[in-house]
Order: C-alpha cells, then structure tokens, then sequence
C-alpha cells in the first residue's frame, strides 16, 4: 500500500532523510519511531506531498506521490504534527470546507461529516468555534479531518502529543478501531502507544531505517528486551 | 473544479469573520462617499464653473489613489502569509488540490470581495444620471451624465484591482507575517501609483513622462478610463502582471515543497 524506496531529503546542506526505504502492505497498522529530529516527519511530509523529496521515489496505492499527486493525496488522510486549523471556522464550516477540497459531493459530504462526527466524539461541538476549542478536541477534528474522504491509508503525525491520559486512551481506542479498516502509517515517541496499536514497528534514526519489522519478530530478535530497551540501543543512547 | 469552488467559498466568508473586511468597507466609503459630495458639488454649482468628467473628479485625482493603495494589500496579506504563519499551508497543500487552484481559488475568493467593495459605489450613479433630469422618469431613459466613462470606469477599476491583488497575493506567499506582506505589497503597488505625483512637474512631450505614464495607474484612469477612452496598452499592462504575479505565486508554492 505504502512503498518507500530510497527516500533522500536534503534541508539546504542539511540531509534529513538518508535513503529511507520500506514497505507498508495493505492492512497493517505501523508504527513510526525515532528520536526526535531522526527523519519521521520529513519522511510522512513527502509521503503526504507536503515536501518534494531530494531523490527517491514513494508511491501510496501504486500511485507515485511525486508523478501523480492529486491521485496519490486522494488515497491519504494525513494529519499533521500539531494539527493547524482555522481558528475562526466551526468545527461543522472546518469539516465541510475539507470535504469539498477532498471532492466530496453535497450528500455524501454531509454523510461522511455524521459519520466521522460520531467516531470522533465531536457530536456535542459541532457548532462551536474551532479556536475555542481544547487541545484535545482540536486533534479530534485533525482527526475527523483526515477520515473524512475514507482514504485507504491513513498518515498520522503524532495524533497524541499534548494531550491528557483519558485523551489519550480514548485516541489509541480510537486508532485500534481504525487500524481494522485502514492501512495506517502512525508517528510517536510514546513507545507503549505502538505496543498497543500497532502490528508492525519501523524504528528510523539519523534519517535511516535502522529496524522495520512486526512487533514480534523485532522483539525476537533482540532477544525478547521490552521495546523501550530496543530503541534506546538503536538509537545509540545505551549509556543513559 | 469541486476544490477550487470551496476554496474560494472560505476565502470569500473568511473575509467577514474578521474586523479586517468591515473596516476596510468603511473606510472605502467614507472616501469614495467623500469624493462624490465633491463631484455633486461641483456639478451643482452655479454658473459657468463646473466639472467636465464627473468620473475623473472620482478616480482621476491622484488622492484617491494614495488611499486606495491601502486596501488589495489588506484583503491580501492574509491569504498565503496566515496560513504559512499558523502551518495550516501544510493540510491545504496536502488535500488533492493543484497549486494552481490553491492560487486561483485565492486571487478569485479576494477578487470577489474586491467586487463587494465596489457595489456600494454603483448607488451613486443613479444620482448623477438625474442630474439634469429634474422629475426622473423610467421609461424615457435618459441619462445626466455620458453613461461610455462609467462604464469604462468600472472596467478599469476591475483589472487595476487585479493587478493590486496579484501583486499583494505574491508578495504574501514570500513571507510568514501578514504585516510584512501588507507593508511589502504597498511599496511595491506603490510604483504604480507614485509616479503620477510628478505629473505637474512633467514636460508632457518628453519622454520621462511617456514612460512614466505607462506604469502610473492614476494617469491611466485620469487621461482615459474616466473621460470613456479605453487603451489597451493598459489593460494589456494590468492583465499582464496579474497574470505574471500569479504565475509567479505557483511557483513560490512549488519551491515551498522543495525546501521547507
């Protein structure tokens, strides 16, 4: 569903992204670590179109995001790190706008809206203005957002930074529910997070892939170590 | 065309949820509203002296200008820069929309409130067409005032206003602060419109003017637009550097994704 091969991102001078390569078969649900400044972002940015990559080439769907992108972008629900929104729009004037730039059609608009409305506890501030909004709400309507056209694959930049614990459970109950019907790319530093709701982990460090595996081959491999200690020894911080 | 046609929508309404879009209607008819007690008093004056082109006395003086030249660069400052600023540019340019409808979609949704800014301003024609028609009567139609100036006016006033707006949605997609790209827009918007103030220190045959005069919009308006004469080589000057500016604003999103 999800094919990376050789992805390079240079900021300036600066490579990000160092030939990142890996495979994401359709239904698996992959969790996406690193320290931060490894790459993950830069990398889910030029999956999602956001960035040009540098070299390399990555394709959603068998679409290439680089050659074909409104037919790549048409197959991903991407949520951004920090999810920006528009303050002054309701979260119902937000939803709608989205779903016309995605091509939704008045009817099926207002369908998918109940429905993502609904799956994403929004039902209660429908009507409220998104800048009022807490900051878990918000990563709800980032959320409601990305599922509103039912795309296939869904790209997830830390859906659970900044928020609290019940938000945070109500988020992974949220992402396991998905997980059954969407292939899902997810980004997180919480390391129990992708225990819980993922099936497969890529771990990247210094813009390289330096483990990509299910859950328990990885662990298998290093000999049954709990994820936390396999990731800090990946990413060379063993001493700490 | 789905995208374009919501993205336009949100443009257009976002203007009325700020304070932006009401103040700038305000003062816009305070100006014109003032401009046009001129034009009525002229034209009511006794005797000999009075106002040949009741449209030059509106659009013709170079004043009017200097404040006009205040307003494309608020309705556009926050187009590009807004949304660069809060990062909401990444969830626009990742929906499947192509760079040239996230522009598009931009300069129409502004260029539409431009137009809303101008409408109030058609309430003054009926006025002036009563002029000398003491009891105003439908069917015989007659006009106070040469209806051919109006019209080209109004035609002038629209792709100057392009021009204005192609250049501030530029210069907004460069910069992350709308007030940069609100001050950057208006010195640049205002070489189209500066030169006009040298006008009276000017040899009319020479060539400094000549040259002056194919970029100073308000000698556009006040030699042509306003006395009915429509040259193209204004209408050729204004489509041409809306439509350079806006090529130009595709190109600066293309280059977004190839740096950062």
């Amino acid at each position: 569903m999800i094919v990376v091969e050789n992805l390079v991102k240079y900021y300036g001078e600066y490579q990000a992204v160092r030939g990142v390569s890996f495979e994401v078969p359709k239904g698996r649900v992959v969790g996406f670590l690193g320290p931060n400044g490894a790459g993950k972002s830069t990398t889910m940015r030029c999956l999602a179109g956001f960035l040009t990559a540098s070299s390399g080439k990555a394709s959603i769907a068998g679409f290439d995001v680089f050659s074909d992108p409104i037919r790549a972008r048409r197959q991903i629900g991407y949520m951004p790190e920090s999810c920006p929104l528009y303050p002054e729009m309701r979260v119902t004037e937000y939803l709608k706008f989205r779903g016309g730039l995605k091509g939704l059609g008045g009817s099926e608009c207002r369908r998918r809206m109940d429905y993502v409305l609904e799956k994403c506890w929004l039902k209660d501030v429908k009507r409220q203005l998104v800048g009022t909004l807490s900051k878990g709400y918000r990563q709800r309507v980032g959320l409601a957002d990305a599922l509103l056209a039912d795309p296939p694959v869904l790209i997830l930049d830390e859906p659970t930074a900044g928020l609290d614990p019940t938000q945070i459970r109500e988020t992974r109950k949220l992402i396991r529910e998905l997980g059954q019907e969407h292939t899902m790319l997810l980004s997180t530093h919480i390391l129990s997070e992708v225990e819980m709701a993922a099936d497969t982990v890529i771990i990247i460090y210094q813009g390289q892939v330096v483990e990509h595996g299910s859950l328990d081959d990885v662990r298998k491999k290093h000999k049954n170590q709990n994820l936390e200690d396999i990731f800090v020894r990946l990413t060379g911080q063993e001493g700490i | 065309m789905r995208p374009l046609f919501a993205l336009i929508k949100r443009e257009f309404t976002a203007y009325f949820l700020s304070p932006v879009a009401y103040v700038t209607l305000a003062v816009f008819l305070l100006v014109t509203g003032h401009l046009f007690y001129l034009v009525l008093t002229g034209l009511t004056k006794p005797g000999s002296s009075g106002i040949e082109y009741p449209m030059q006395a509106l659009l013709g003086d170079e004043k009017f200008w200097l404040v006009f030249l205040f307003i494309p660069p608020l309705l556009t400052m926050r187009l590009l820069a807004e949304e660069r600023g809060t990062g909401t540019l990444e969830s626009l340019l990742t929906s499947p929309i192509r760079d040239w409808q996230v522009v598009a979609g931009k300069f129409i949704g502004a260029g539409l409130f431009y137009v809303v800014l101008w409408l109030p301003t058609l309430a003054y024609l009926p006025i002036l067409t009563d002029m000398r028609t003491p009891e105003w009567n439908p069917q015989t139609w007659t006009f106070g005032i040469d209806p051919s100036p109006v019209l080209t006016s109004y035609l002038g006033v629209l792709l100057a206003g392009g021009m204005f707006l192609g250049i501030g949605l530029f210069v907004s997609s460069l910069v992350k602060s709308q007030l940069v790209a609100a001050m950057i827009s208006m010195v640049v918007s205002l070489v189209f419109v500066l030169a006009a103030f040298w006008r009276p220190d000017l040899d009319t045959g020479s060539l400094t003017y000549r040259l002056v005069y194919f970029i100073s919009v308000p000698e556009h308006f006040r030699r042509d637009f306003s006395r009915g004469i429509v040259d193209t080589r204004h209408l050729i000057l204004y489509a041409s550097i809306t439509l350079f500016t806006l090529f130009l604003t595709v190109r600066s999103l293309e280059s977004r994704r190839l740096r950062a």
